[in-house]
């Protein structure tokens, strides 16, 4: 390998792969690109000694990394709605957290159970809930989220009377909806390949109707926030963003409702019971396996996967090969060890037409901080760069998240992450990237020395770049174009940041194939 | 610099012979004041709850409107002073509305009611029994902004009606640039994407040209390398469709620093909030039409944060108060630019809510609902089409909450709109597919 033997870093010349695995650098930096928030020297040299096997059980055993918990109220008393701790802190693990896939799935499901512009203090309880269950089974968060305070408050779960005739008033529906819409069924039934169930005419077959939608307000009345410490329990709590809610029989809508799938929820249960009712019910649809599956391979590893791919991951998700369903370590298991994701490990040529996504600004953040060595203060421009690419963490701008999972680009293509990449964000993500390698990121330092060190050499250079961005694979258009724009360039220091400007503003290196 | 536009421009008659090209076939209109005409979108994301925005006071209405709102009900005391519209119908806007008000009193504001997704006329009975076309994933946040923006109402559209107009404009060398007819202040939107048209986007604030380049050889050659890379062809679809939009920015961002070089400082003040500096930067662009060659432009905007199935009152309150002045501040701008009767600008939004009102103090999703255009050339002061009848389960409801079934389709609205805007008639069922199915295709508030 090109990247092995230009290395500077003597870390990189380890031991061969253990595990009887024989990892390259490239299959390494490709895994590792996929499922952490980037590769650096060093953690390409780890996953070449461990083998992906171990490498994987490793990860699924750390959870190291926390976004501390935020004052109620800031220091003038008033509502704490500064959200950029937060954000510091969870680029911070970024960078630093051993806890690498578990931070990168934490994530994704932070970006199907969406809340947003909710007090800086319901954050990172909410955050916690992905970290503890990003390994664990989809039904735990499933209810962990519908009883968390920050979606009670978002989609008004929380304080969820049900109706009352003598007002005039219905339950609302808010939560009831977008749990299937978004979290865990969709509005088309699916196949387990992701094609649509298809009815006698061959139209796509509903998921749900709005009668159904309906009866699932009813279903899910009758729940409320935690009773701060010191207060006095009420019917409806005001906002507490700790501990789970709690269920008021007396709100609860006991009559019985007919939802999705054929399903009734008999009448005359608790909302407890009713809850439980729904899980199982959920946890029964074929269609949340190819639902959630595809949302989770394209935020790792391909906006298009085929057909096939999503249904072989779609069947470890109804059945983990103990009988479970809704494994989430299978499930993540089964998209990056599979052929799909791996074809392209050897030879970029390997690599199909349509594969590949997108690099999100929050993961670019991530991916360019960890390989130009960065080291953050407590408050930095990080979170704001990303807000200014359009994804403001924790802040996105509705429930759709920072951008749809079924957004195509102008070619037909699957590209949810294009919903975000327009004229102007286009230029903003080039002029990031200027302002790492030429200028000053506010409470951000970065060591360009190891690129530095090795500029005298232009083949080195490009190398060496190409080993830490582009998993050791350049276009020949990449490398003469990056070689153009060193030979113009008269320091060790200018040709390093010209090789590098060139290449961290290549489409080659945004999208991450 | 790149000229990926250039790819896009349908047709290579030279700008001489624009003289040429088929003006006559716009409205007499175009011929007084400048040659301009655009079209400004406004969107208030997350569904509007419009049976709150401008609401019948009549005797009969409005005690319907009290009777079943309930908790949502507005007291005269906090709606505008009661206006009479056109037709001799009293209505009045929600308080925080008071310049909307008065740009209908002063007949440059028009309302359109009951308009949303429709595939045909449907009835009550059509609609309950399935024995029609209906809008695919009703009351859906995604799939109903999607309708309003393609205006195909049975879904699957990978072109918006803007987007679609914009194509027209292009395919008649309207503009006499590859500047894209269709600006978004507000990020990618599926509306302004065409068959061959992609949008340009540039919020407020903002520049498309690239940071940290000089006249040095060294900054040269690194701007070669950056651009050679844009058109040197990828074998990944992806790496292509991001060069694709790479090349379209570096393409837009020497046009418009050109032209917004040649601008100066509007008197108009407009409100330092989201919508108003979209606004502002909608102007600004207006003002520089002809350096861009422009002479047919979309815009569009948006405000959210209209999701209101819980505390609707105090939602409106606080975003009413930001769309109210800066409307009426872009109406200003327009009139200082001599362009007043040259722009149209308009609302709209993934759907009404429910008449009933939740156990949360707010409103479901729901479909057909009432939306604002302004401008010079707008019939104002008038109800375009009728109120649904204030009954829960009555001859508007779908079921029992209040979810009207539209009245006026988004084909009608957008076709009313793009008349005026220069479409012509043999075009426009190509914008709007649907629109045979209606009985009539200009709703006559505009020209």
């Amino acid at each position: 390998m090109k990247f092995l033997l230009s290395l500077a870093i003597p870390v990189l010349l380890a031991a061969p792969a253990s595990f009887g695995e024989d990892v390259s650098a490239r299959e390494a930096a490709r895994f590792l690109d996929q499922a952490t928030w980037g590769p650096t020297p060093a953690s390409i040299a780890e996953f070449q000694q461990m083998g992906m096997t171990a490498w994987l059980n490793a990860q699924f055993a750390l959870n190291t990394s926390d976004i501390p918990d935020q004052p109620i109220l800031n220091a003038a008393g008033q509502a704490n709605n500064n959200v950029a701790p937060v954000q510091a802190a969870f680029f911070q693990n970024t960078l630093t957290g051993q806890d690498q896939l578990r931070q990168r799935v934490a994530f994704i499901l932070s970006q199907i159970w969406v809340v947003s512009a909710l007090n800086a203090y319901a954050y990172p309880p909410y955050w916690r809930i992905f970290r503890d269950n990003a390994f664990g089974n989809y039904r735990d968060v499933i209810k962990a989220l519908t009883l968390s305070p920050a979606m009670g408050r978002y989609l008004n779960m929380a304080n969820n009377n049900k109706g009352n005739p003598a007002k005039g008033t219905a339950a609302n529906e808010n939560y009831g909806r977008e749990l299937m819409q978004l979290f865990t069924l969709g509005l088309t039934q699916l196949n387990p390949d992701g094609s649509p169930v298809l009815d006698a005419n061959s139209n796509p077959v509903p998921t749900y109707n709005q009668a159904e939608v309906t009866n699932m307000a009813k279903v899910l009345t009758g729940w409320t926030y935690a009773t701060a410490p010191g207060a006095k329990a009420q019917t409806n709590n005001p906002i507490y963003y700790f501990g789970q809610m709690h269920a008021v029989e007396a709100e609860h809508d006991e009559t019985a409702k007919a939802v999705f799938g054929g399903v009734t929820i008999p009448a005359g249960q608790t909302a407890e019971n009713d809850l439980e009712s729904l899980l199982d019910a959920l946890m029964a649809q074929p269609t949340m396996a190819p639902f959630v599956c595809q949302q989770l391979i394209e935020h790792l590893v391909t906006s298009n996967p085929s057909p096939a791919y999503l249904q072989r991951v779609s069947q470890v998700f109804e059945n983990d090969g103990t009988g479970t369903v809704g494994n989430l370590q299978a499930v993540i298991t089964a998209i990056l060890t599979d052929e799909e994701a791996r074809a392209g490990d050897g030879a970029q040529s390997a690599i199909t037409a349509n594969f590949g996504h997108l690099r999100e600004p929050i993961l670019m953040m991530a991916n360019l901080l960890r390989g130009l060595n960065a080291i953050t203060a407590a408050t930095n421009n990080v979170a704001a760069n990303a807000s200014n690419l359009s994804e403001n963490l924790f802040e996105a701008s509705s429930v759709f998240s920072y951008f749809s999972p079924l957004f195509r680009t102008e070619h037909g293509l699957l590209g949810p992450e294009f919903q975000i990449y327009s004229t102007q964000t286009a230029s903003s993500r080039a002029d990031t990237i200027n302002t790492l390698v030429y200028g000053t990121m506010t409470g951000v330092k970065l060591n360009l020395a190891p690129f530095v060190a090795v500029a005298g050499n232009t083949t080195n250079l490009l190398n060496y770049i190409s080993g830490v961005f582009l998993h050791s694979s350049m276009s020949p258009a990449l490398e003469t174009a990056m070689t153009d724009a060193v030979n113009a360039a008269s320091t060790p220091t200018a040709k390093a940041q010209a090789a590098l400007y060139v290449a961290l503003t290549s489409s080659e290196y945004q999208i991450i194939q | 610099m790149l000229t990926r536009r250039g790819l896009i421009r349908v047709g290579s008659a030279a700008v001489g012979s624009l003289a040429l090209r088929p003006f006559g076939l716009l409205p007499a209109l175009a011929q007084s004041g400048p040659d301009y005409r655009a079209l400004v979108c406004v969107f208030l994301f997350g569904g509007n709850d419009s049976n709150n925005t401008v609401i019948p006071i009549d005797p009969a209405n409005f005690q319907a409107y009290t009777s079943i709102r309930g908790s949502l009900a507005l007291s005269a005391s906090e709606l505008t002073a009661p206006i009479t519209s056109a037709s001799g119908q009293p209505v009045a806007f929600h308080g925080k509305l008071p310049e909307v008000a008065s740009l209908f009193s002063s007949k440059e504001l028009a309302v359109v009611a009951n308009v949303g997704p429709l595939v045909q006329p449907l009835t009550q009975s059509q609609y309950q029994n399935q024995l029609a076309g209906i809008p695919l994933n009703l009351f859906s946040h995604s799939d109903q902004q999607t309708a309003w923006q393609t205006s195909i109402a049975q879904g699957n559209s990978a072109t918006g009606w803007a987007g679609r107009a914009a194509d027209y404009i292009a395919s008649q060398n309207i503009n006499s640039s590859n500047f894209p007819p269709f600006f978004s202040v507000a990020g990618n939107v599926l509306e302004g994407t065409g068959v061959n048209t992609q949008p340009v986007a540039l919020g407020p604030g903002q520049s498309l040209t690239l940071a940290g380049f000089s006249a040095s050889a060294a900054s040269q050659a690194r701007m070669n390398a950056l651009t050679s890379l844009l058109t040197t062809g990828s074998g990944v679809s992806l790496v292509q469709a991001a060069d694709d939009t790479m090349a379209n920015s570096l393409s837009d961002a020497s046009a418009l620093t050109a032209a917004l070089a040649k601008g100066t400082p509007l008197k108009t003040k407009f409100p330092a909030t989201t919508i108003g500096e979209q606004l502002q930067q909608v102007a600004e662009i207006i003002q520089v039409q002809s350096y861009l060659g422009m002479r047919r432009q979309i815009f569009f905007c948006s405000l959210g944060g209209f999701d209101t199935h819980a505390g609707e009152l105090e939602a409106h309150n606080s975003l009413y108060p930001e769309l109210s002045p800066a409307l009426a501040a872009f109406y200003d701008a327009t009139q200082e630019l001599g362009m007043a009767q040259n722009v149209t600008t308009f609302t709209e939004s993934d759907f009404n809510r429910t008449f009933q009102p939740t156990t949360t103090d707010g409103s479901d999703h729901a479909w057909g609902g009432h939306h604002l255009v302004l401008g010079g050339a707008v019939q104002g002061g008038q109800i375009v089409g009728a109120f649904p009848t204030f009954e829960l389960g009555g001859p508007n409801d779908t079921d029992v909450r209040g979810r009207w079934i539209p009245t006026t389709s988004i084909d009608q609205y957008g076709a009313t709109l793009c008349s005026w805007f220069g479409i012509p008639g043999s075009a426009l069922a190509t914008v709007f597919p649907n629109l045979g199915n209606f009985p009539t295709s200009n709703l006559g508030f505009l020209g």
